[in-house]
């Protein structure tokens, strides 16, 4: 055994110190440590997932190495550990060390051949996304072989098969994908136009346990494309339909309830120096989309082959994180739901130097609104009974009960040269029966003023003060954040959010977290205690979402 | 134990060494032209690629702070600077709006599935390589106002 370590380690040396090799290899490490801590207010540490409150310190640690050989060849892995078990929030089925990803690509200039596992996304992701999300725990990548084969410079086709990864084994549907991208202002050389146009097929094969299944085994959907982008104007727009498949209701895959699906996706925007206006309309109509019929739903979005997410501002703050809208693709007759209609607009303007509003060193605003409802028709319950089968009729544009509407606005000063601010207005509405089973529609207003200053020798001073009202008596938040910046590569910081409301889950709780960060080029350590709120945290220059937990979390990245 | 300190000294200290190429993607522009990283950064003038996103507050603090001091880092060392958005399609349709309403004069790749970041291994953001001869010079993640001030030590390093 020793010597055996002692021979890979020489291999591994004489590799290294062999410079050819070390400027093709390319490593990532990542890794997550929490000691969760029994909490007198929120309660002692339990796992609901895997049924355990003994195994306080977890990890999940991920080392990916690509190597590249033969001019265009390379091989990549990526080796995972969720020791002893993976971290709260997380799927089971990440468990214990093993290889995750494996794969072999050659890529010329008209060829790319993929085996093993692979990332791919065709056109918006609608009809097919597999990416990597460590924080939320999603990987979804597909595995099997593709090829991406470009004829002509103007054209690009790829063509793919395979199964979902789903925790370290892959689900039983199997994933067929064919695309197509034209470039055609290349073809009729337009000049300063550009116009784009996809064509994507994705079929799904699962077999079925019902002896007399009332749709097809394999689910077929189509999806078209089209960009057009025109000196300072663009406007893109996408049409995907799904065929008839079998839908969950009430936890089970009925028989009875067999539609297809279908979305509209538009988007177009203007943009010149100092000025930029985006709009995009989104319609969905029973769009969920699984390698396994009956994982529609599932709460780690495991197995999912399109991607749908929430069309809405993402907000940079602890209070304006509490509400956030996550995209309704589910049929529930029960709630009359079969997907949603809405849209956002965002509008971007720079105030000029020496104006009024700009004062000596200009500013710069930013404008979101957002606004997303059910659509509008009649849903008919099931009842064998009377020989009725479920079923529901929605009209095209009719907007039914509305989920969630977000209007923001954000100014960003600078005053003087060493210190700048930023403020922070939003308004909310949020349906939180629909979005999350039961309670209320909630109305607030957050309001969030941010200040860095510059102070001498590379130190500088970030503060953030925040303010959450509602008309529900459950939810009056205030929250704050100090951090200091030592240096460029250590920073300290301390924050806090309560809520004064009387929501059960949080009332009169402090959320508060204290921490730092060491960071030297590409690596980081950041150590962290505190109690949290699942969302977006973003301190000491890095962004990244956390789950709500009590504990002492160290994460260090390291790439080279 | 032993064994993996040994292993993670090894790994340590062959991050050390490294000069690492550039990886052979494709990245499309915001016109929709297709640009291969390898190719641009086949240059002696300096590249930086910054990889940010439309939601990352640090990521667009150290942009806008650049953007004030990049026509003096320009001129005294031909750098150029080329904003990478790993931005999904979720938040991409904000990139045009927001990178002319805030002026940026870089050069804007889409990296939307994450191609090139899973290639480079990054896994935070900010991350910001320079980039000279095809070849990674240096490496950083995260933003501290004034951090920018060190990285044009760097590229002036690299420069000549």
């Amino acid at each position: 055994m020793k010597r055996s370590v002692i021979s890979l380690t020489f291999i591994f040396i004489s590799l290294i110190s062999n410079s050819q090799v070390l400027d093709n290899l390319s490593i990532g490490l990542e890794s997550n440590t929490v000691w969760y801590n029994d909490d007198n207010e929120t309660g002692d540490f339990f796992d609901t997932a895997n049924n355990d409150s003994d195994k306080h310190i977890r990890s999940n640690s991920y080392l990916k190495i690509d190597y590249n050989f033969l001019e265009n060849l390379t091989a990549s892995v990526q080796i995972e550990s969720y020791e002893p078990f993976a971290l709260l929030n997380y799927s089971k089925n990440y468990e214990g060390t093993n290889l995750g990803i494996y794969s072999l690509n050659y890529r010329d200039s008209k060829l790319n051949i993929t085996a093993g596992h692979f990332y791919s996304q065709f056109g918006s992701g609608l009809i097919l996304r597999n990416w990597e999300d460590r924080q939320l725990g999603i990987n979804n990548a597909l595995q099997g072989g593709k090829i991406v084969y470009d004829p002509f410079s103007f054209i690009s086709l790829t063509a793919l098969y395979g199964k979902q990864r789903v925790g370290f084994t892959t689900s039983e549907g199997e994933i067929y994908g064919f695309n197509s991208e034209i470039d055609a202002a290349s073809i009729f050389n337009f000049k300063n136009t550009s116009l784009d146009i996809g064509l994507s097929y994705v079929g799904r094969k699962e077999e079925t346990t019902f002896l007399e299944p009332s749709f097809n085994e394999l689910t077929n959907s189509l999806s078209g494309r089209i960009d057009y982008y025109h000196n300072n104007f663009y406007s893109n727009a996408e049409y995907v339909i799904k065929s008839e498949d079998a839908i969950k209701q009430g936890g089970q895959l009925s028989n009875r309830l067999v539609k297809p699906g279908n979305a509209l996706l538009f988007n177009t925007g203007y943009s010149k120096r100092g000025f930029g206006i985006d709009a995009t309309f989104r319609r969905l109509e029973n769009m969920n989309f699984f390698s396994e019929r009956n994982d529609a739903g599932n709460v780690f979005n495991e197995s999912s082959i399109n991607y749908i997410p929430g069309l809405t501002k993402q907000h940079d703050y602890l209070l304006t994180n509490i509400f956030v809208y996550q995209a309704q693709s589910v049929v529930n007759l029960d709630t009359s739901q079969s997907g949603e209609i809405g849209g956002q607009i965002d509008l971007f303007y720079k105030i000029k130097k020496e104006t009024f509003l700009g004062g000596k060193y200009g500013a710069k605003f930013a404008l979101n609104f957002s606004y997303w409802a059910g659509l509008d028709g009649n849903y008919t319950q099931d009842n064998p009974d009377a020989g009725i089968l479920p079923n529901y009729e929605v009209n095209l544009l009719g907007f039914g009960d509305k989920y969630f509407s977000d209007f923001s606005i954000e100014i960003r000063k600078k005053w003087t040269p060493k210190w700048r601010s930023i403020f922070y207005f939003v308004n909310q509405s949020y349906n939180k029966k629909v979005i999350e089973g039961s309670g209320i529609m909630i109305n607030s207003n957050i309001g969030v003023i941010e200040s860095t200053h510059k102070l001498s020798n590379g130190k500088s001073l970030r503060l953030e003060i925040q303010k959450l009202n509602s008309d529900s008596t459950k939810h009056d938040w205030t929250g704050g954040t100090i951090e200091y910046n030592i240096n460029s590569k250590f920073s300290v910081y301390v924050n806090d959010i309560y809520n004064n409301g009387s929501d059960s889950n949080t009332e009169k709780t402090h959320f508060f977290n204290l921490g730092g960060s060491y960071t030297k080029g590409a690596t980081r350590l950041g150590l962290n205690y505190g109690r949290q709120r699942a969302g977006l945290l973003c301190v000491g220059g890095v962004c990244r979402f956390v789950a709500e937990a009590t504990g002492l979390t160290a994460n260090l990245t390291m790439s080279f | 134990m032993k064994k993996t300190t040994i292993l993670i000294t090894i790994i340590l200290t062959s991050g050390l060494l490294l000069a690492q190429n550039v990886p052979n993607i494709n990245l499309k522009n915001l016109n929709g032209k297709s640009i291969n990283i390898q190719k641009i950064s086949k240059s002696k003038n300096i590249k930086v690629l910054a990889f940010w996103a439309t939601w990352c507050v640090p990521c667009i603090n150290e942009l806008d702070a650049i953007s004030e001091v990049y026509e003096d880092w320009q001129d005294e060392t031909n750098v150029e600077l080329i904003a990478i958005s790993t931005d999904d399609s979720r938040t991409k349709k904000r990139i045009r709006p927001l990178v002319n309403g805030k002026d940026w004069e870089y050069e804007i790749l889409l990296d939307d599935n994450q191609d090139l970041k899973r290639a480079l291994n990054i896994s935070v953001l900010p991350h910001l390589l320079v980039v000279k001869n095809g070849k990674i010079v240096y490496r950083k993640t995260s933003y501290t106002p004034g951090s920018e001030d060190e990285l044009y030590e760097i590229i002036q390093k690299y420069a000549n």
